[in-house]
């Protein structure tokens, strides 16, 4: 990690002094908080009276606690469906834009535009959309005469959530695999013609090699934003006393923490959500030896 | 490097510790904070109780922060938690106790006390909610009572007559079901009747009750949600959604935002004061009837806000006079003008302040339903009892689970928490 400029003289004091702010909120924002939910998670506490030591029993709750179990089941078939439809749809999105025709500009924002919305506001557009009574999908079925479905039920909310999320992400997706696909060396397509290959095999044999460390990252990330998601799923399966349809983790611990006053418990399912994602990164990086090809 | 590092370190702690302490005072004059929830029509209203309150004590200023329900309480909690709590903040009856057994509230009985007489004018099924063994940790402010709300252009247009003081829930079961409309297409365009599934309060405590059931036990260890009386009241709430369908399932009321009765697909919804405002916004056509009359008579739910003074206050006097001034002829006749709530002082919930409001209902009917009402149940641990009874009845009103099978797991669950809350 040898290249840069080496800072000089008082060039340092500017230097520790413009990192300050950040180093602060690191310190204090990031790392004091995780290790005060480490240490509240050996405790019960309810915000309001002096915390009680608890030993592993936050812990035990963790593999006994039928309500977190659910949450966390459903996690993880939230992220199977999510995170490989967020990527497959995106890189597809992504070759689709890379071109150049009238108007890119126009498809490239209309495809980013949900990453910048209010998700509150566009959890509501998507209520109106997924109503069985009075939603947009369902009036468009009954126009080729197919029966209703009930969107947002138990039997179908898992995968219309999905779908929202995955469209919510498509955006941000796309743009990193645009900078990926820009970064590709248009001397290989040209090679490739020359030797009479053809898209399918320019695709397969180009392309998709040199983007897999777009499409690393892009795993990760998704991955990470699965295991966190949360406001569009509780905004389209709330139900009144503030229960969810789909209970996932980031809902469980919302809810311990603030419902139910159990501090400790909901700071030991942080924990383990952050270990299961830490594990998985554990994983991903050991595959990232094997498949993904650098230049 | 180290000591350039060290020192800056230092110079932050101090910039921090330095912004840190906050004057109590500005002026000479005394600073009190008050958080309640609420939505921006009440702050405009408290604002004004407030200025009241300020000219008639001119060395007194307070703050007023209102916020919405969710994070309101998510705001109070933290602010509790690192121990810089408001002076004084608004309370919901069924939460009290929460707050009041942690030792976070301050007692008002030796405050009470040096005002003799103080209560009396407030109607004493308000207060009862807020006495504890050791005197009043709260004071309510205003108070709701649950009553029969009805659409009238639905009613005229099935030429049907108003509901009435004699109607059973047998009657108000009839005319939910004529007042269902089904398209030809097989939707129901409009539903006789809906409550919320959810909160017992405008929802299934009343049946409940007037089925001669009961929510929980007098000392608070046992929930008798799946007691014989209480399945009846269930069983009426079950038929009348899946088997009449004159009720909209609770995926279909998610649909309309939860509240039909205010999308102006149901017919009659019992309902507390604070929604008068926001119906009237929706320009229904609407009045107000008793609730109908069970086999054990006719019960209600009455529920009272209030408002508490924190422990660690360093002006409990001046807090108490506001709360004072609150239930004073001043501050009652301000929260009646609201029209959110009913005021807890008589003379003003009995005058044409109250009676007579710009939205034309009948507002008797609110006061008369104290004489037949039941308190909503107050004890610790409320919130996650209500929650694992609202929870585990949710796939029932979605239609998808067994009633009586799921009252016997919600009874268990709850007891639990009633166990763990003790």
């Amino acid at each position: 990690m040898e290249f840069g400029i080496k800072p000089l003289g008082r060039e340092r004091l500017w230097l520790w002094i413009l990192l300050l702010p950040t180093l602060f909120g690191l310190f204090f924002s990031a790392f004091g908080s995780l290790l005060a939910t480490i240490a509240l998670s050996f405790t019960h506490w309810d915000l309001l009276t002096v915390p009680e030591w608890a030993g592993l029993s936050n812990y035990v709750a963790l593999f006994t606690d039928a309500k977190f179990l659910k949450s966390l089941a459903n996690t993880a078939e939230f992220s199977a469906m999510y995170v490989p439809g967020v990527v497959i749809i995106s890189l597809l999105v992504a070759i689709l834009l890379n071109r150049k025709i009238r108007g890119i500009g126009i498809f490239r924002t209309a495809f980013y535009l949900p990453a910048v919305t209010s998700a509150v506001a566009t959890a509501l557009v998507w209520n109106m959309i997924y109503g069985k009574d009075t939603g947009i999908l369902n009036y468009v079925l009954s126009l080729v005469h197919l029966p209703p479905v009930c969107w947002l039920c138990t039997d179908h909310a898992m995968v219309s959530v999905v779908v929202v999320n995955i469209w919510g992400a498509i955006g941000e997706g796309m743009i990193i695999f645009l900078a990926g696909l820009t970064a590709i060396p248009r001397e290989y397509y040209e090679a490739a013609t020359v030797d009479g290959a053809n898209e399918m095999h320019k695709f397969f044999r180009i392309t998709l090699p040199l983007i897999t460390p777009s499409i690393f990252f892009q795993v990760l990330m998704s991955t990470i934003n699965a295991f966190q998601a949360y406001d569009y799923i509780y905004m389209l399966t709330r139900q009144g006393q503030g229960d969810s349809n789909i209970p996932v983790v980031v809902f469980s611990i919302y809810r311990n923490a603030w419902n139910f006053g159990n501090y400790g418990g909901a700071s030991a399912q942080a924990i383990e959500l952050t270990v299961i994602v830490a594990v998985l990164m554990l994983v991903y990086f050991w595959l990232e030896k094997r498949f993904v090809v650098y230049e | 490097m180290k000591r350039i590092l060290f020192s800056l370190v230092m110079v932050a702690i101090l910039l921090l510790t330095a912004c840190g302490g906050k004057p109590a005072a500005t002026g000479g004059k005394t600073q009190l904070s008050f958080m309640m929830w609420g939505d921006p029509a009440e702050l405009t209203v408290w604002k004004q109780i407030v200025a009241d309150y300020e000219a008639a004590n001119p060395n007194i200023t307070v703050s007023v922060e209102v916020s919405d329900w969710d994070s309101y309480w998510t705001k109070l909690k933290t602010l509790l938690a690192a121990n810089t709590p408001p002076d004084m903040f608004a309370i919901d009856a069924p939460l009290y106790l929460d707050y009041q057994s942690k030792g976070v509230l301050l007692n008002l009985q030796p405050y009470i006390d040096k005002n003799p007489g103080m209560l009396d004018g407030l109607y004493p099924q308000t207060l009862q909610a807020y006495q504890t063994p050791q005197g009043y940790f709260g004071l309510p402010r205003d108070f709701q009572t649950i009553v029969l709300f009805y659409n009238k252009a639905m009613f005229d247009k099935a030429g049907m007559a108003y509901p009435t003081a004699d109607w059973t829930w047998d009657d108000l079961r009839a005319a939910a079901k004529r007042l269902t409309i089904v398209g030809s297409d097989g939707k129901t365009t409009q539903y006789g009747f809906s409550f919320d599934m959810w909160d017992m309060e405008p929802g299934y405590s009343e049946a409940i009750w007037s089925y001669g059931g009961d929510i929980i036990n007098a000392d608070h260890t046992k929930t008798l949600l799946g007691e014989p009386a209480a399945r009846q009241a269930w069983q009426l709430l079950y038929d009348m959604t899946f088997v009449d369908k004159s009720v909209p399932d609770s995926n279909t009321s998610g649909q309309y935002g939860g509240d039909t009765f205010l999308a102006g697909v149901t017919a009659m919804t019992p309902m507390g004061h604070w929604s008068v405002p926001g119906y009237a916004d929706a320009n229904l056509k609407f009045d107000v009837a008793p609730m109908p009359k069970g086999p054990a008579g006719r019960v209600t739910s009455v529920n009272s806000a209030g408002f508490v003074i924190a422990k660690g206050t360093k002006h409990p006097a001046e807090a108490f006079s506001f709360l004072q001034f609150v239930l004073s002829t001043a501050g009652q006749t301000r929260l009646a003008e609201l029209g959110f709530a009913c005021p807890v002082l008589k003379s003003i919930a009995e005058s044409p302040t109250f009676l007579n409001q710009k939205i034309a209902i009948n507002q008797q009917v609110f006061l008369d339903a104290l004489q037949y009402a039941h308190m909503k149940p107050v004890f610790k641990g409320y919130d996650e009892w209500a929650s694992a009874v609202g929870d585990g009845m949710a796939p029932v009103w979605r239609g998808e689970a067994d009633l009586n099978k799921t009252l016997d797991e919600i009874v268990a669950a709850a007891d639990d928490v009633l166990a763990k809350n003790k």
